[in-house]
């Protein structure tokens, strides 16, 4: 079933076009990996999927309905969640009360709100750190608080921006057990990633950006065979984790 | 449930507390109190948010003011009079809320400036109705149903009961959802939005609780000094940076800042008022000044945070400890 | 009509003045990323300097700019040495308060030391106008006003060709990548506020002859900057400039048209509405604004 429906998306920054009439879809309960050098536009299509941005063509579907003009906490209610590239904590408010932020907004019952923000909390693993500070927290463990975050918005689908950065290479290990349990509950999942091997063990399926264009699609293996990709990647520091 | 008994014992004692001691400036300096602890609670709804006013004075006044114009030339109650009162406020605060609620720190606290400052000098000009600089007079009618009274008593305790309302209300807040979205608004309002938060809507709610809870405090203090004229209603010392100040110094977005800050702050104000000011004029807000200036270099979390932080939640990291590869020892 | 440009000619002298006051504060904006509600009070101290040097030593106002000037940037410097620099790296809500402590502060000590009366000085030529095709132009304005331009000229180039100048701009542009290129940051943030803090000083001399101070004459000043700043675009000083002239001619027509006890209402309406409809300014907003929420 398809799930998210991009089509034709461009968006143009005054005279640079940062995202050029990009079409794909993702179909629910897949694992899709989008990758590409920096500045390849990654970020920027989240954004415009998730309403931080307007695009400046073309037009998205989310379940067959068109949300291309909605605001970002719109989207957030029709169950598209996100992380950010850097995480962002809300200061002044424990890892437990940081999770609850977004199941408020669907509980509004304070008891029912902090039950199910400890329960997402125990999914990733961060339930006994639930009064701690974010910012005591280890990197790998803010990391983990984002994406608990962004789970307790209950969505269907989840957009995750380079969630793996800045882990070593035991965190990372730790965190894909993680992703995959996120979608055998039934979660479709959208990720950015630049540590190569994790993703193309994660994935079912990858997308290629360059300069805001769609230059490859298909699975980890076509991928990475694809000269065209290769070509985008020579004398890109690619991170081999 | 040490808590629970602590508040009843206080609410018992200022229940009785005239009937045992009813010197006239005694009352004035706790009603007093009770008035900031109310207004620096309702300004504190919207610094919750990160959104800091320096203009609350333009609820004040557009509250005050209708209902002292209902009172003096209709003869309208306050106790009606009040409904109109925030009809207006509320009007006001709408008018505020749609292009400025966008706006983020300094940039906000200018334009509030500015809309108290626009409604001050139309107050000043606008004699028909407003009667300019030389203001309009409540006429001494003692009673109920005026509001006005030959003892200060019944004042205290309807602003004991404003100043109550307004901390339970700020307390029931904190606590809820809008609560809690407010304080994610005020980190970061870009993650709270994809976090499904609709962040307009949430700060409306809380600028119109705060400019309500504002706009009541002006109808009935109007009724206490029996007057109102445009310098004073729409002052930004008394009624916006006073409870600036008491806020901070109590500490910015708790529940209990705004009341240790009054209580420490009005009796101060008073002072410093009434000894230095008479010294020399301007000396007291001089020195105001500089309060203000040493606070925020040396405590800007105010004295609540401390103090809570000695008590219960917002201890430093109750996490187990980690060795080295981040597993739990 | 010749109302009309009298008025109009009246309000572009103003103007000039206005955007010597402007564009000490959005320079001091752009570099630093301050927003000092003690704005207008620098310009009252050097309007109450000038009093005083002219009532107590018979000195020319505009003579006097010699020590307002170098005065006030020491006080700039100060401000920013001493009450600026250790809140730093605070939020911005303890920068708002800070600043507006020394607003409370220094109004407050000028009630004291000058009580609340309204000041101004008389010079020899504060009456005198020119006639210049059926208008007439005070002089005093006139002065001020090329004495505003030539200043804006000289800051001008200050900016676009000596080291200190690019480096204020590299600062305004990213203040991490210009640190990393070597430039001493903290002093440059001293140095800028000295200079901004200096202009508005200028423009405080440059206008007593034909107005009034008074203790709470700052906080007019600083809103009144702040309209003009928000106006041109935060950070852009070509629009400071444009916005100040503009804002003289709006205080003439309104002044003259409407009523002068709403002068001031209307540019707070103005100010109101350019962050309604276009928070950017007229011009364009420079660096730095994202993080006041104008766009």
């Amino acid at each position: 079933m398809r799930l998210l429906q991009v089509d034709r998306l461009s968006k143009h920054f005054g005279g640079v076009t940062a995202v050029n009439e990009v079409i794909f879809e993702i179909r629910q309960g897949e694992i899709v990996g989008l990758i590409g050098p920096n500045g390849a536009g990654k970020t920027t299509v989240f954004n415009l999927i998730s309403g931080l941005l307007h695009p400046s063509q073309g037009r998205i579907y989310f379940g067959g309905k068109d949300i291309t003009g909605l605001r970002p906490h719109q989207k957030s209610l029709l169950g598209i969640g996100r992380t950010f590239q850097i995480v962002r904590p809300f200061d002044g408010m424990t890892v437990l009360e940081n999770v609850m932020v977004p199941t408020l907004v669907r509980h509004r019952n304070p008891q029912k709100a902090r039950e199910m923000a400890r329960g997402v909390l125990r999914d990733v693993g961060l339930d006994a750190f639930c009064e701690a500070n974010p910012q005591n927290l280890p990197y790998a463990y803010r990391k983990r608080l984002e994406v608990a975050r962004a789970l307790a918005t209950e969505p269907k689908l989840l957009l995750l921006d380079e969630v793996l950065a800045g882990l070593n290479s035991r965190e990372v290990s730790e965190a894909l057990p993680l992703i995959h349990r996120i979608r055998e509950r039934g979660v479709t999942i959208f990720m950015i990633e630049h540590i190569m091997t994790a993703l193309m063990s994660v994935s079912d399926r990858v997308l290629v950006l360059e300069q805001g264009e769609l230059i490859a699609e298909g699975t980890p293996k076509e991928v990475t065979e694809n000269p065209r990709v290769i070509k985008a990647y020579l004398g890109e520091n690619v991170s081999i984790g | 449930m040490k808590q629970r008994h602590l508040l009843m014992a206080l609410a018992a004692g200022l229940l009785v507390l005239p009937i045992f001691y009813s010197a006239p400036y005694f009352l004035h300096l706790v009603i007093m109190i009770f008035f900031y602890i109310a207004l620096t609670e309702a300004w504190n709804i919207l610094a919750l948010c990160g959104k800091v006013s320096l203009g609350h004075a333009a609820f004040f006044g557009l509250a005050a003011y209708t209902s002292a114009i209902l009172c003096i030339k209709k003869g309208v109650t306050p106790w009606i009079g009040l409904f109109p009162a925030l009809l207006v406020t509320f009007i006001g605060a709408a008018a505020l809320a749609i292009p400025l609620l966008r706006l983020r720190g300094p940039m906000f606290t200018l334009a509030s400036i500015a809309f108290a400052e626009v409604l001050r000098r139309v107050a000043m000009v606008w004699r028909d109705l407003t009667a300019g600089a030389e203001g309009l007079t409540i006429p001494f009618v003692p009673g109920w149903q005026n509001l006005t009274f030959t003892t200060k008593i019944p004042y205290y305790y309807i602003f004991l009961i404003l100043a109550a309302g307004s901390v339970y209300i700020v307390h029931r807040l904190y606590y809820s959802a809008t609560g809690h979205h407010l304080r994610a608004i005020a980190s970061d309002e870009e993650a709270a939005q994809a976090l499904g938060i609709n962040t307009q809507k949430t700060q409306l709610i809380a600028l119109f609780w705060s400019a309500g809870i504002t706009g009541l405090l002006g109808v009935f203090y109007t009724q206490y000094v029996y007057m109102i004229e445009p310098e004073w209603a729409f002052s930004s010392a008394l009624f916006c940076l006073q409870p600036a100040l008491n806020g901070i110094i109590g500490g910015l977005g708790t529940v209990w800042g705004p009341v240790i800050g009054s209580v420490l702050m009005t009796p101060l104000g008073e002072y410093l008022r009434s000894y230095l000011g008479a010294l020399q004029q301007g000396l007291n807000f001089f020195v105001y000044g500089l309060v203000l200036i040493g606070v925020v270099m040396v405590l800007p979390g105010g004295i609540v945070s401390p103090l809570l932080s000695l008590f219960k939640r917002w201890t430093p990291s109750k996490a187990p400890a980690l060795d080295q590869g981040g597993k739990v020892r | 009509m010749e109302l009309f440009i009298q008025v109009l000619v009246s309000g572009l002298l103003l103007g000039g003045v206005y955007a010597l006051l402007s564009v000490g504060l959005t320079l001091i904006f752009g570099v630093v990323r301050i927003i000092n509600f003690a704005h207008g009070e620098l310009m009252m101290m050097a309007m109450y300097l000038t009093y005083w040097l002219c009532q107590a030593h018979q000195i020319d106002p505009y003579l006097s700019v010699i020590i307002v000037a170098p005065a006030l940037f020491l006080v700039g410097m100060g401000v920013q040495r001493f009450i600026i620099q250790p809140i730093f790296d605070s939020s911005a809500l303890m920068k708002i308060f800070v600043t507006v402590g020394l607003f409370i502060a220094l109004q407050n000590l000028a009630l004291m030391l000058f009580k609340a009366d309204f000041r101004t000085i008389q010079t020899s030529y504060a009456m005198s106008t020119l006639e210049v095709g059926g208008i007439s132009i005070s002089v005093p304005r006139l002065i001020a006003f090329c004495f505003a331009l030539v200043l804006l000229g000289g800051l001008f180039m200050l900016l676009k060709l000596t080291l200190v100048g690019k480096a204020m701009r590299a600062v305004a542009e990213n203040r991490v990548v210009a640190e990393l290129m070597g430039i001493r940051v903290q002093r440059l943030y001293l140095i800028t506020f000295g200079l901004g803090s200096a202009m508005t000083g200028i423009a405080g001399a440059l206008l007593l002859p034909f107005t009034y101070v008074f203790p709470t004459v700052g906080a007019i000043y600083t809103l009144l900057a702040f309209v003009v700043v928000v106006l041109g675009g935060l950070g852009n000083m070509a629009g400071a400039f444009l916005g100040g002239l503009f804002i003289g001619l709006i205080e003439s027509i309104s002044g003259v048209y409407i009523s002068p006890a709403l002068k001031e209402a209307v540019y707070f309406v103005i100010f109101i509405l350019t962050l309604l409809v276009r928070p950017q300014g007229l011009f364009g907003v420079g660096k730095g604004t994202e993080e006041v929420g104008l766009k």
